[in-house]
């Protein structure tokens, strides 16, 4: 009923091309997040799926039919917008009830799915209200309900929460999920928070540069980026980026201040064969620990390292040392109690070390 | 800073008693009788005020030949002016709203072409459009001069309303498109509601600018269809026996009054309009 196809969607304005070729499927009932840095085209391609732009090519299915050229009001979409874009004069209810009133819904009907809508955001007692008279995280809840009114296909939220304090976001945040499972409608959600993107969705779409870079499940994106820039952007804080040397045997030398230290990764076998000699371990803060005795295993190594300062994050502790002159992110348990120093021991879990061609910052598997 | 203060003052009231004094002097004289004003005492306030001016400029002054006063002439101005900015304005609404929300190939073009017509002057139109008019078979009546107003108006309302909606976010269009809205829904809704400040300035603009016009009605009017700037002029200029100064002020008065009205009641309007939005409309 809502499933989306984006196919070889493009979009230009003038000369500049912001979109270069966009494929999603998007299930019905699915909940994708588009995620990527500010500029990639996340707003432009809600844009063209709601049909307030047009493609310069490709095309756009709704239930499997062509609605490329459809317009806006007969693709039965609803949109948050990221500047909210309530109606000036009208009050937060009629704000609510605008679109429901566009498409003849009775009066009584409208006033019991803007009581329904307005309970949900918490925000019944500002329904009297002009736009210039709410906060910017109301505005924002009423450009949700302006949405949330409606029973449409497809849901296009574009940054729906940013405006929203901490405890807040949380609250909505759980709320469109239950809001999710309860209605079982297509969602197509843009965030730049992490959390909400990792909690909230199905499956991940990043962009770049108007080309989707990976497209999976939460797992996927995280713990098998496609690329560099995939790991790089996912992962708060970030994953570790390494230049290495490759020797003969596929393993993979670390200077770790002084000593070199031989790491053997899961790709080594594979590398043995091949003339790869430089690459980029790609190593997520949390796989360097401190040390688990009851851990061990192939890929598990037992190391030192010398750390030049360590954070205190509340759960845990990221201390910051240094591999091959680059500077290198370890996230400790703060029950561990270590703290700045040289030589500390550290516990490095390969299994999940990601390698990347430093030019083109593709896997190397 | 309190000696700036009063300078300022000082300087702003003197501006204005410059400006004001040629009002002053019409008022003081169409209070006088002819006596007083060939006493040559400009200034003076008058010595037993008397309506007898006003009474005749409206109702009995020879204007040519007929000798009926300003009072038919009122009336065709405002039958002229009423529907004349009314349907510029509108059109300069709708205009403005396309040129501004919904672009379409070349409609820079023509919004600059539009522009381009607040520059002709009138002399330029004036025998294309009695040759438009006579073919129309309008020459010489209401509708004819209402037409030429409008066509005329249309560049200015067009401009004010177009550059007022450009600053609408285009997020509120689309917006009400995602809700159903059709392009006059979105006029009726969104834009219409915001309008109040435009509308208030344009129909200004557009009632002082008709109501004034003297060359459109002095070219395209008929006998019985002279609108009041004309009747004016043919009152100023008809003598019999001495000038009556005192009457041909309250015909200028007469003849100004209805757009000082308008500046004072749609002054209000105007405040009103950019408050409604912050407390409640
Ligand atoms: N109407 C337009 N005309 C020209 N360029 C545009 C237009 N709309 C967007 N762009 C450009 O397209 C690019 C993508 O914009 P878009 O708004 O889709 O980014 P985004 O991914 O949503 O960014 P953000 O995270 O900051 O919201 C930007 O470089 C922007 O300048
Ligand atoms: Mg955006």
């Amino acid at each position: 009923m809502g499933s989306l196809t984006i196919s070889n969607v493009t979009k230009t304005f003038g000369s500049t091309e912001v979109l270069k070729g966009i494929n999603i499927d998007i299930a019905d009932g699915e909940f994708l997040i588009l995620v990527g840095p500010s500029g990639c085209g996340k707003s432009t391609l809600m844009n063209t799926i709601a049909g307030l732009e047009d493609v310069s090519s490709g095309q756009l299915l709704l239930a499997n039919e062509d609605v490329t050229d459809r317009s806006p009001k007969d693709r039965d979409i609803a949109m948050v917008f990221q500047s909210y874009a309530l109606y000036p004069t009208m009050n937060v209810a009629r704000n609510i009830s605008f679109g429901l009133e566009m498409r003849g819904v009775p009066k009584a009907e409208r006033d019991r799915k803007v009581e329904e809508v307005s309970t949900l955001l918490q925000i019944n007692h500002l329904l009297d209200r002009k736009p210039s008279q709410l906060s910017g995280g109301q505005r924002q809840r009423v450009a949700m309900g302006r949405a949330l009114a409606r029973s449409p296909r497809v849901y296009l939220f574009d940054e729906p929460l940013s405006n929203l304090d901490a405890k807040l976001r949380v609250e909505m945040r759980t709320e469109i999920k239950k809001l999710h499972k309860r209605l079982g409608t297509t969602i197509v959600y843009v965030t730049h928070d992490q959390i909400e993107a990792m909690t909230l969705a199905d499956r991940i779409a990043v962009m770049k540069d108007g080309l989707v870079q990976q497209l999976g499940t939460p797992n996927e994106i995280y713990d098998d980026p496609a690329n560099q820039f995939v790991a790089g952007f996912m992962g708060s804080p970030p994953m570790n980026f390494v230049p290495c040397e490759v020797a003969e045997d596929g393993s993979i030398a670390i200077r770790n201040r002084g000593a070199v230290v031989s790491l053997k990764v899961p790709q080594s076998d594979h590398l043995k064969g091949q003339d790869v000699r430089k690459v980029i371990l790609g190593l997520r803060p949390e796989m360097i620990t401190e040390p688990k005795p009851e851990r061990s295993g192939e890929w598990i190594v037992n190391m030192t390292m010398d750390f030049d300062v360590t954070e205190p994050m509340g759960a845990d502790t990221i201390a910051i040392g240094e591999w091959n002159d680059v500077e290198v992110l370890a996230r400790l348990s703060p029950e561990a109690g270590l703290s700045a120093g040289e030589n500390t021991s550290v516990q490095v879990d390969l299994s999940k070390a990601c390698l990347f061609d430093p030019k083109s910052g593709e896997r190397v598997r | 800073m309190a000696i700036g203060r009063i300078g300022i003052y000082a300087l702003l009231l003197a501006f204005a008693a410059v400006y004001l004094m040629p009002l002053y002097v019409m008022v003081m004289t169409s209070l006088k009788d002819i006596e007083e004003i060939r006493q040559g005492n400009l200034l003076s306030l008058p010595e037993s005020p008397t309506f007898y001016a006003w009474v005749k400029a409206w109702g009995s002054a020879c204007t040519g030949s007929e000798c009926e006063g300003l009072a038919p002439f009122f009336f065709n101005s405002i039958r002229i002016v009423v529907p004349a900015v009314l349907i510029s304005t509108l059109i300069g609404a709708l205009n403005g709203y396309v040129l501004a929300k919904w672009k379409f190939r070349g409609s820079e073009l023509l919004f600059g072409a539009l522009l381009f017509g607040c520059f002709i002057p009138f002399q330029v139109i004036l025998l294309p459009m009695a040759r438009l008019l006579a073919t129309l078979g309008l020459a010489n009546t209401v509708t004819g001069l209402v037409l030429v107003h409008v066509i005329y108006g249309i560049a200015f309302t067009t401009l004010f309303f177009r550059n007022f909606y450009v600053s609408v976010p285009n997020e509120l269009v689309k917006a009400a498109q995602l809700d159903g809205a059709n392009f006059f829904q979105i006029f009726r809704h969104i834009f219409l509601p915001i309008s109040v400040p435009i509308f208030t300035v344009t129909i200004i603009w557009q009632f002082t600018q008709i109501w004034n016009d003297f060359l459109f009605g002095v070219v395209y009017s008929g006998p019985g269809t002279q609108p009041i700037t004309v009747a004016l002029n043919n009152l100023v200029n008809t003598s019999v026996g001495g000038k009556e100064y005192n009457v041909d002020m309250a015909a200028a008065l007469i003849a100004a009054l209805p757009t000082l009205v308008v500046y004072v009641l749609a002054g209000k309007y105007f405040v009103r309009g950019l408050t409604a939005g912050a407390v409640k409309g």
